[in-house]
């Protein structure tokens, strides 16, 4: 405790926010973790998260926005930010993110099947990975079922509602192995709403930003549900991942839902994401100082955008606790094991699983 | 004079201790009333507490009182944990991880404690291959699986193991060997002995090792627990290490054990557990001597004038 308040009071954060009490509110108001309260919605008996509605309120970073001006927004800043994603990522996290994600895909062991004499009588594992955007995940998962494990039948969807962020990604893709490439598929679609898909449509670079789609509206970079040609039909994937994309999602519970709904029976939902590290006071002032006001900076000066950076560390903030989201995960029907979640780096990030269980 | 309660009350300790560790059939009143006759351990008499609670021997009329509350161990089997005063914890394993692992576990003679075995354990399950990916440890699940599984499968075989009326007449020593003996005969019924080797090599792993310890020294606990042992002095703590660490020593043995019906298995334990016996005997017979004679000194000294 002693300790504490040294740190505290030998912060320069503190000095700064007396003097200036417009930003000490908005100091303060960083450690805040109470969820913004959706509207009662009494009028129907279903609970009001299962119906999108993009006039609901939600949060965006600390301010507080309809459902709809959050996607945009959240797209607007993946959108600024998709070329610099990976530089920006080894910059904020000094690298670690790469561990973080190797152990999470290594966690998972995509592709294992035990060796037996008779095929796999469950078919060819199909992987989706949501909000895959730059396809960290996804070539890493690849890399697992191909390569380590021998699986050559495993196959990667990357999702993404940015079509930047998948534009990326595809990008990248040209440069692995043949087998690899022809095993993953790019397609565009909310995670919240999984039955309105359509095949990755190339966003221009950000040199030739006005281009036309062929009804002659201005391209969104962003997808638009009405343009869907497809869709992903229910119980038809073995694993589905989302790595540091479901706190950008304007409606986590109807997401999890939609997990729940692609999955087969005895399926895994898996989540990479920022979570709290509470747990070790001194190492979570440390960690707190570093993303408020480091990361800004540094978003600043490499991708020359702070705004999306500063929306990166306060979606961080006020994203629910390791426990709480666990309890999100069972709610929309799936079962855990042990705690539900495991830490890493002392909570900085947390990995959740659960599997759909086998219908009764 | 001032000595005098913590005498009494360590003396009615002792005397409690020493007849519950007995455990023999004694005919005590369920429930003790005032002016009862009351059995007396230390002089073998019936005496009537009169009630006088609040008299000057208040310390010998507590103590006698609580004792026939106090169930026989034996009785005390009868729940499902060891506390006697809190309920028992719950399982450590989900009920998805049961169903896991309880499919995976009948893989392992032939697999071993390996991702082989999860996965055609899920399979079994009805589930896919990808779902075992949800156990937090993996491989080492499925050893704590095992090591819970024997562990409370020991109470069941209670009768099995001591007889029946639970060993009554049997030393504690004596059903601590027959215990610790059938949790030795467990990894046999389990095909485990020959894939046990690769188990203590993951449990050997630094981030497995305190679950590893705190999953022996619950099992020692077990142990002791159903063989009736009630200490409540240090020895609670020595007689679990001593015997964790003589578990741990047989099971390693079993492991390279190729001797019918594991009879060398069985002799390294008696000999290990005669071993503890001696040894506890001796730092006993030294303790006491020691304590003899310091306070034969005192006397000596206090006999040439020294105000002690």
């Amino acid at each position: 405790m002693a300790t504490r308040t040294a740190l505290r009071r030998a912060l320069p954060s503190i000095r700064s926010a007396i003097t200036h009490p417009e930003q000490q509110s908005r100091f303060l108001r960083s450690f805040s973790t109470t969820a913004p309260c959706p509207a009662p919605n009494p009028s129907s008996s279903t609970p009001d998260y299962a119906i999108p509605d993009p006039s609901r309120p939600t949060h965006f970073g600390f301010e507080t926005v309809t459902e709809a001006e959050k996607r945009e927004r959240v797209a607007g800043v993946f959108t600024s930010v998709a070329e610099s994603y990976d530089r920006m990522n080894d910059l904020m996290s000094f690298g670690w993110h790469r561990v973080w994600k190797d152990h999470f895909v290594a966690s998972l062991n995509p592709g294992f099947s035990p060796l037996t004499s008779t095929s796999d009588p469950l078919g060819p594992q199909h992987i989706l990975d949501i909000a895959g955007g730059t396809g960290d995940i996804a070539f890493r998962l690849l890399h697992t079922a191909h390569v380590l494990n021998r699986n050559p039948s495993v196959r990667v969807t990357i999702s993404d509602i940015n079509r930047a962020m998948l534009t990326v990604g595809k990008q990248r893709s040209t440069l692995l192995p043949a087998p690899q490439q022809a095993a993953l598929s790019f397609v565009e679609a909310n995670a919240e709403n999984l039955s309105l898909t359509r095949p990755l449509h190339p966003y221009p670079s950000a040199a030739e930003p006005t281009t036309h789609d062929n009804q002659g509206n201005q391209e969104q970079a962003f997808f638009d549900p009405s343009t869907a040609t497809s869709s992903i039909p229910d119980s038809s994937v073995d694993l589905y991942t989302v790595a540091f994309g479901i706190r950008n999602f304007s409606n986590i519970p109807a997401a999890l839902r939609e997990a729940h709904r692609v999955l087969k029976p005895g399926g895994v939902f898996a989540c990479l994401e920022f979570s709290k590290a509470n747990k070790h006071p001194l190492f979570n002032a440390v960690y707190k100082e570093w993303s408020f006001r480091a990361i800004p900076l540094i978003g600043q000066l490499v991708a020359a955008d702070r705004d999306s950076y500063q929306y990166l560390v306060e979606s961080i903030e006020r994203f629910p606790s390791q426990a709480e989201f666990r309890d999100m995960i069972v709610d929309a029907g799936f079962v855990v094991a042990g705690e539900g979640y495991e830490n890493l780096t002392g909570g900085v990030a947390a990995i959740h699983k659960g599997m759909k269980p086998r219908a009764e | 004079m001032v000595t005098r309660p913590i005498s009494c009350s360590a003396g009615a300790a002792a005397t409690r201790r020493m007849l519950l560790r007995h455990s023999r059939p004694i005919n005590l009143p369920k429930r003790a009333t005032a002016s009862s006759p009351m059995y007396s351990p230390s002089t073998g008499t019936v005496r009537t507490i009169t009630s006088s609670t609040s008299q000057s021997n208040n310390c010998v009329t507590t103590q006698r009182l609580r004792l026939p509350i106090q169930p026989s161990p034996i009785a005390r089997s009868a729940r499902t944990y060891h506390s006697y005063d809190h309920p028992p914890p719950p399982g450590p394993f989900t009920p998805a991880e049961a169903s896991l692992l309880s499919t995976a576990y009948a893989h392992v003679p032939s697999h071993g404690f390996t991702p082989e075995a999860l996965a055609l354990g899920a399979r079994d399950a009805g589930l896919l291959y990808i779902s075992p990916s949800i156990l937090p440890d993996g491989s080492f699940s499925l050893i704590r699986w095992h090591l819970h599984v024997q562990r409370t499968l020991l109470k069941g075989k209670l009768v099995e193991i001591l007889g029946s009326g639970g060993g009554e007449r049997m030393r504690v020593e004596d059903k601590v060997e027959a215990l610790a003996w059938a949790r030795l005969l467990g990894n046999e019924t389990a095909g485990v002995v020959r894939r046990w080797q690769e188990a203590l090599a993951i449990m050997a792993q630094p981030s497995y090792i305190p679950a590893s310890l705190a999953e022996l020294a619950s099992l020692a606990d077990e142990i002791l627990y159903l063989a009736g042992d009630v200490s409540v002095d240090p020895s609670w703590y020595t007689k679990r290490a001593s015997l964790s660490a003589i578990y741990a020593a047989a099971e390693l043995f079993q492991t390279t054990d190729q001797s019918p019906g594991f009879r060398e298995t069985r002799a390294f334990l008696r000999r290990r557990l005669d071993e503890a016996a001696q040894a506890g005997g001796a730092v006993r017979s030294v303790g006491e001597w020691i304590g003899f004679n310091a306070g034969a000194a005192v006397n000596v000294l206090r006999s040439k004038g020294l105000r002690i």
